[in-house]
């Protein structure tokens, strides 16, 4: 991983760890302790991933994500002390992809940063029409869904609800926005859809539903897909 | 007794007839002089106007004698044969009797017309005793200046003694609230006007010492309390207008009952939000150390040219070790917040196998050494759960199982559906429970073993039992048959919402 990242975190001690994890990986990383310094460096030093603790003494890293996104699409990966979900929720609809709550293993916290590098989308490469998991491949150009080879018959809700899904991998898709976005404004607290739904295209797509390797359950805060 | 008579209450009533008399007698004697010049019907009108007076200034009975008197006279000192009572010509009986009609009939309409003015002007300082007793109540801050304020306008009213027995949940709570009572009280009389929500009168009460009248004061709402009244001898108030005054205070109560739940829903709104910010601080207090330490043993763990096999297990233990206090924290947070009492569930129709699948990774870790199986019906119906609580459930029964446990055993978790219920169970090949124990592991810090060399506390039980309960449902522990123990939670079903069907393009 040559990509240079932006943390920004109040804490010296958990700054020291993330910096040396990724120098580890080969990261360039820049270190912010507020939310100030933290959008200087956004500017200064262009990074291509920022970390983000929400809980910052100069202000609230909501604020940060809602700021950021008026300009870039930079992956901003959360990390959250809190255990309600509502922070982690109100900093995914500002605009963060992904959020970890704190203590993580390193671990888990590099496979994170990986997963968000990759999904940069590269202009060089095609953009393939056919996605690959496990044993399913979805061919978006026929809209033919196949798993172990054989046809999968999705109604139209569900094939939409797979498309959201799988249009963005290992980003974190709150309830709101994916019922928002496949049933419409007005369902947006209609949530017993999308569980009922996300039930079907478990059993339709994954080898074990009731512990599934694909369509990963967020608790309280939304769904993920993961290839 | 005043008559409302201005000149009246000045007298004696043998004095008041004998002005009647002197006036009529003088009236009378001016006249005849006048007794040739002047026609009869003239000489009466005097006589009349004698009789008007009369009653209005000095009451009925004067004015019925004046009259009488006045007939007497004009039939002795000027009808023919003058100066005796005997009348030649009968026409002037015909003027007597009209005399005496309107002599009656006036008295009467001026003492009537004085009776309603007199009746006003009380009616008018009771209006306006009222009156300053609303201003008074308006301004009233504690329930005992309410009861000083009526205490007072009463006596001053009735001259009887009163008292306001507070009430709570329509019932009179127990003697101390009658204490202070300036006489004694009927508990059975106020306990009927209470509950029967009418006044209660008895002149078997006689007496200072006794309330004789009980009053229930309520509004629309609710009942405030009973308004007691010792036996009213001399009302200047109907009591109507003591039932007005009742609610008049019922009023008054109910505001200070307000400003009292405002008071308290403002402190509990404070306390809640002081108590959500000092688990706030404290979970992210507790965490930030934890997330070092899980980042220094992971870092180790990473270091280049690797450690010695030693130090790689010591920093993987220190990992795990840290992450468990993290559950533990967690748990213990969790249960802080819902013995508070006011934690609001997030209810929301959802399907377990969201649960399960999330609990399971959620342990991943932990569950390394395990064989997990789940077993979940994939028709399952839609339960309502707050699914963050629920979830916590599920790890801990799960975190507990391979806890308690041997290495490579099996692991079975699933989803029964019952007729009224969904089950969940969670299966080890463990020990099982304790024969004596098992009623007790819900308990807070009550361990499956004793002296028990296993991490944990009894807390995952514990907040398990408070979750599950907070749904309305029910947990309990089991030994199976063929060895390990088991953990089942029963939920309610519930009628989840229907989707709408899809239409097939």
């Amino acid at each position: 991983m040559d990509s240079r990242v932006l943390v920004i975190e109040d804490e010296i001690q958990i700054r020291r760890i993330l910096k040396n994890a990724l120098t580890d990986e080969g990261c360039h990383v820049s270190e912010a302790g507020t939310v100030k310094e933290g959008l200087r460096l956004v500017g200064t030093t262009h990074p291509e991933l920022i970390l983000l603790d929400l809980g910052l003494p100069d202000g609230d890293g909501i604020g940060f994500i809602e700021e950021v996104r008026g300009w870039s699409d930079i992956p901003i990966l959360i990390l959250s002390a809190r255990f309600d979900e509502k922070d982690k929720i109100a900093g995914l609809n500002a605009g963060a992809d992904d959020y970890l709550t704190k203590p993580f293993g390193v671990g888990e916290l590099i496979a994170r940063i990986r997963a968000l590098l990759r999904r940069k989308p590269r202009l060089e490469d095609e953009i393939s029409p056919v996605v690959q998991f496990g044993h399913c491949s979805v061919d978006f150009s026929t809209r033919e869904v196949l798993r172990a080879g054989e046809e999968i018959h999705l109604t139209p809700i569900e094939y939409k609800l797979l498309t959201v899904m799988l249009s963005r991998p290992d980003k974190v898709m709150t309830q709101t926005h994916i019922l928002k976005t496949v049933w419409g404004d007005s369902y947006a607290e209609s949530t017993h859809y999308l569980r009922i739904y996300m039930s079907h295209l478990r059993q339709k797509l994954e080898d074990n539903p009731s512990q599934p390797k694909h369509f990963l359950t967020e608790i309280g805060v939304g769904y993920r897909f993961k290839e | 007794m005043k008559s409302g008579f201005p000149l009246a209450d000045r007298f004696s009533p043998m004095q008041r007839y004998f002005l009647t008399a002197i006036f009529c007698v003088i009236t009378a004697f001016v006249l005849t002089f006048f007794a040739d010049d002047l026609d009869h019907a003239n000489i009466v009108m005097p006589l009349l106007l004698v009789v008007l007076l009369v009653s209005v200034s000095l009451g009925r009975d004067c004015a019925v004698f004046s009259a009488v008197l006045c007939v007497s006279l004009f039939d002795y000192l000027f009808v023919p044969p003058r100066f005796s009572f005997a009348v030649n010509d009968p026409q002037y009986l015909v003027t007597f009797f009209v005399m005496l009609v309107v002599a009656f009939t006036t008295a009467h309409m001026a003492s009537g017309l004085k009776q309603a003015a007199a009746d006003a002007s009380k009616r008018e300082e009771v209006t306006q005793a009222l009156y300053k007793v609303a201003k008074d109540l308006a301004g009233a801050l504690t329930g005992t200046q309410v009861n000083d304020i009526i205490s007072k306008f009463i006596l001053e009213q009735t001259a009887s003694k009163s008292w306001i027995i507070e009430t709570q949940d329509n019932k009179i709570v127990n003697d101390d609230m009658t204490k202070g009572s300036p006489f004694s009280i009927e508990s059975h009389m106020a306990t009927v006007a209470l509950r029967e929500q009418r006044t209660v009168n008895s002149s078997a009460l006689n007496g200072a010492d006794w309330a004789s009248l009980y009053m229930p004061l309520s509004t629309s709402m609710r009942t405030y309390g009973v308004l007691s009244v010792s036996n009213i001898e001399n009302p200047r108030i109907s009591l109507k207008m003591i039932e007005a005054l009742a609610s008049l205070i019922a009023i008054t109560l109910e505001r200070l009952h307000y400003v009292q739940v405002a008071h308290k829903t403002e402190l509990e709104i404070m306390s809640e939000r002081l108590r959500s910010s000092i688990l706030s601080a404290l979970s992210h207090d507790i965490r930030t150390p934890l997330t070092v330490l899980v980042g220094l043993a992971d870092s180790l763990s990473m270091v280049k040219p690797s450690l010695p096999q030693q130090a790689l297990e010591t920093s993987a233990a220190i990992t795990q070790q840290a992450m468990r206090l993290t559950n533990l924290v967690s748990n213990l947070l969790e249960m802080a917040r819902l013995n508070s009492g006011e934690v609001k569930l997030r209810f929301e129709w959802h399907h377990l196998q969201d649960v399960v699948a999330a609990s399971l990774q959620h342990l991943n870790l932990a569950l390394l050494d395990h064989q997990v199986i789940s077993n979940i019906p994939s028709n399952l119906p839609l339960l309502e759960i707050d699914a963050v609580l629920m979830e916590r459930v599920v790890s801990n029964l799960v975190e507990n199982a391979a806890k308690y446990s041997p290495k490579g055993s099996r692991i079975e978790i699933g989803v029964i559906e019952h007729q009224k219920d969904i089950e969940i169970y969670v299966l080890d090949q463990g020990p099982g429970f304790e024969a004596t124990k098992i009623k007790e592991v819900f308990s807070l810090f009550v361990r499956g073993e004793k002296e028990s060399n296993k991490p944990g506390f009894g807390v995952g039980l514990a907040i398990s039992q408070v979750i599950v309960k907070a749904h309305r449902g029910n947990i309990y522990a089991e030994n199976s048959i063929d060895g390990g123990g088991s953990v089942h939670v029963l939920l309610p079903k519930g009628t989840p919402p229907v989707l709408e069907q899809e239409g097939f393009a």
